[in-house]
């Protein structure tokens, strides 16, 4: 009797694929997802739809078109990729940067924030089949879009750094701001109510619990990390730009129950303090240039032989840059460990157990962007099988098929 | 012997009610637009879908059982707007037909098994979730929907045809959902299985995008998925003119005497009363709530419908 229990049979269990085109994940990410009606059993994550091979071709570039080739590597976090690469030169060039520069890149990362959070709260709100939350969310974000604009000339692709400062100055009244950003905090709060009301509530409290051991056992990052009960912000452990005089003005959201309203809860509250930062580093704006004098082409070449990491707080979580210069203004080897790749492998904790209604919510409650975090991936069509290879590999693997 | 008008209004009656229904989802996707603050389709967008989904091509699955799975569609509409034609015909020509309403239920059911039908004949995993689930909210909805009909029916003089349901409303002289506490009491667990019916959001449970990619209709296109969706226009249309039949039924000839048209004012307030039915069951919900998961919309269907269906029920019974 007791081996009948055990055995399940084969047909019990269905394979349903989950991506790499899937109306509920705009990210091109295969869940192979194995279901016993409708509860999840097992999930293989294969990634390796969209590889760009950023990495290689920084090494093919000087570092001022590095800078933009960095802000290409995601949309959402278009700030954040060129503030870690550039604090990265800065520090083996020794470039002091300008007092306002820094304060201006501040406001542009807590800008990103914002609007990072808000267009995540959409995505969350579309899963959950709640249109109407999904239009308002991004109406909202609609504001910080306008701003974004407004300061740097792009909705998008801000191309507000570069090597010892920034690129534009603040031109916009600080009323402006203030105002949108109080139309902001309003509105947030306003989500904030949505989110304790009970139909929110049934498809998101206890869903996708990721317990606290597992979040630091598989290193995640941001708010997983925070919504599962660790305090990590890399503001606050490793203040970089002007977040180290800004200490005193935000704090550090945690929730410790760790399913997705909580990672909702996190998010929706760092807005907030977002928007009560903003409104401190506006008060406390230094004058002053905002970059070095001279061409920028000039200090790139100065910039000497050496390397520099460099870790930034992006919305999803601690993004890390490894940079190599080569002394001849060249990149020889850039390393990018984007958050996403932190978090994806706490996808399978969270999702074993749940229903298959949850799953849209599940994977999306870590925010993934998926081309941020794609590495190297070989597929055999004949097997069909995939596998992630390393650096050591790809070297043998050459030489094999008799290359010098 | 069938009279010409008989075979006119059968022939006229199809394109009728087609397009009466696309018209009703366009003003229901506007309306939604505008409450989300989008400026959103123009009213005829239905239309141009549905003409563009006729003019496209269709793939038959090679893992499909292929008549199962052309003829799934096919059904679905043909069903949908007969039932569709038998309300109208209840209200517009006053047929009297014996135990309709029973006709109808049995009509409206079967675009939702045509689905499952359908579906599970498509191979598609997806579609096979998209099955059963839909199996579920068919045993989850359909009880309370048959339930809620008990009073009126039993109010009407103990009959089954909807004309008879309006004729005694006329003598009361004032609606169902007004009346008596037993029917009032039909009428809200009625309007709380239309959204089901009508698979919207919260109930579009079998169907949604973002969990199993529109379930059993995801091997459907082009003409094939443009019968489903007149078959789900025309659904709504039916809940919408049965609800307003069955239990808001107001005769305005107390009003205005009996006026020569006032048969053609009652037939017109019924349509009017649909559509607000239609914005407050199905625009309004879809609007304001999350989708629900299947054990949870399952608890929510016996527990409060069903509830107030069978209260009002016994209610009835006894004379309230």
């Amino acid at each position: 009797m007791k081996g009948e229990r055990t055995t399940e049979p084969e047909y019990s269990r269905m394979t349903i694929p989950f991506g790499p085109v899937h109306p509920a994940l705009k990210e091109p990410v295969h869940l192979a997802v194995a279901v016993r009606r409708e509860e999840v059993v097992d999930v293989d994550i294969r990634l390796g739809h969209v590889h760009r091979a950023v990495e290689a071709l920084a090494e093919t570039r000087n570092l001022v078109q590095n800078i933009h080739l960095t802000e290409k590597v995601c949309g959402i976090c278009s700030h954040c990729h060129p503030t870690c690469f550039t604090q990265a030169i800065e520090e083996i060039g020794d470039i002091q940067v300008p007092e306002r520069a820094v304060f201006l890149r501040t406001l542009i990362a807590e800008l990103e924030r914002i609007h990072s959070h808000l267009l995540w709260m959409g995505v969350l709100a579309y899963e959950m089949g709640f249109d109407t939350l999904f239009m308002y969310c991004w109406r909202i974000r609609e504001g910080i879009m306008d701003l974004n604009e407004m300061i740097t000339g792009n909705r998008i692709a801000k191309a507000m750094n570069t090597i010892g400062g920034v690129r534009w100055n603040l031109n916009v009244p600080t009323e402006r701001i203030r105002r949108v950003l109080k139309d902001v905090e309003q509105s947030t709060q306003y989500i904030n109510r949505v989110l304790e009301d009970k139909t929110a509530k049934k498809r998101l409290l206890g869903i996708g619990v990721l317990s606290r051991d597992d979040a630091i056992r598989l290193c995640t990052v941001g708010p997983v990390a925070r919504g599962s009960g660790i305090k990590t912000d890399v503001r606050k452990d490793d203040p970089y730009a002007a977040y180290g005089e800004l200490r005193d003005s935000f704090s550090v959201i945690v929730r410790s129950s760790g399913d997705v309203l909580s990672r909702a809860e996190v998010r929706i509250l760092e807005t907030l303090e977002s928007v009560h930062m903003i409104d401190a580093l506006l008060e406390r704006l230094p004058d002053g240039p905002i970059s070095q004098s001279g061409n920028v082409l000039a200090l790139m070449r100065k910039i000497p032989r050496g390397e520099a990491i460099s870790r930034v707080e992006a919305p999803r979580g601690e993004l890390f840059h490894y940079v190599r210069t080569n002394g001849n203004s060249g990149v020889e080897r850039l390393k990018i460990r984007a958050p996403s790749l932190a978090n994806l492998a706490s996808l399978k904790p969270m999702l074993v157990g749940n229903e298959i209604a949850d799953i849209p919510l599940v994977v999306a409650s870590i925010d993934p962007c998926i081309s941020c975090a794609e590495r190297v991936t070989v597929v055999n069509t004949e097997t069909n099988k995939t596998h992630i290879v390393d650096v050591a590999h790809l070297r043998r693997s050459k030489k094999q098929n008799g290359q010098p | 012997m069938v009279s010409l008008d008989e075979i006119l209004f059968g022939i006229v009656s199809i394109p009728v009610v087609i397009v009466l229904s696309l018209f009703l989802e366009g003003i229901d996707r506007k309306a939604n637009a505008r409450m989300q603050r989008r400026i959103g389709p123009p009213v005829i967008q239905p239309f141009y879908d549905v003409l563009k989904l006729l003019r496209k091509s269709y793939i038959v699955p090679v893992t499909a059982a292929p008549y199962i799975f052309i003829l799934a569609p096919i059904l679905a509409a043909l069903c949908a707007i007969s039932s569709t034609l038998i309300v109208i015909a209840n209200i517009v020509l006053k047929t009297h037909m014996y135990a309709d309403l029973m006709i109808v239920i049995y009509l409206m059911a079967m675009p939702s098994l045509m689905k499952v039908f359908g579906g599970s004949s498509s191979g598609n995993p997806y579609a096979a979730i998209g099955a059963s689930r839909m199996m579920t909210m068919i045993v989850a909805y359909k009880l309370p929907l048959l339930v809620s009909m008990i009073p009126a029916a039993i109010k009407g003089g103990s009959t089954l045809s909807i004309s008879d349901i309006v004729q005694a409303q006329t003598q009361k002289g004032v609606c169902y959902a007004l009346s008596y506490p037993s029917t009032a009491l039909a009428a809200v667990s009625f309007l709380l299985c239309i959204p089901a019916e009508a698979g919207v959001v919260p109930f579009d449970i079998p169907e949604a995008k973002t969990e199993i990619i529109h379930g059993t209709l995801i091997e459907y296109g082009g003409p094939y998925l443009a019968l489903f969706r007149i078959a789900k226009s025309t659904i709504v249309l039916t809940l919408v003119l049965l609800a307003s039949a069955l239990f808001f039924y107001s005769d305005l000839s107390l009003i205005w005497g009996q006026a020569e048209y006032g048969f053609y004012i009652n037939s017109a307030l019924v349509f009017i009363v649909a559509v607000a039915i239609m914005l407050l069951t199905i625009t309004v919900p879809r609007t304001i709530f999350a989708r629900l998961k299947t054990g949870q919309a399952l608890r929510f269907f016996w527990i409060i419908p069903l509830g107030l269906g069978l209260f009002g029920s016994l209610l009835s019974s006894t004379g309230m």
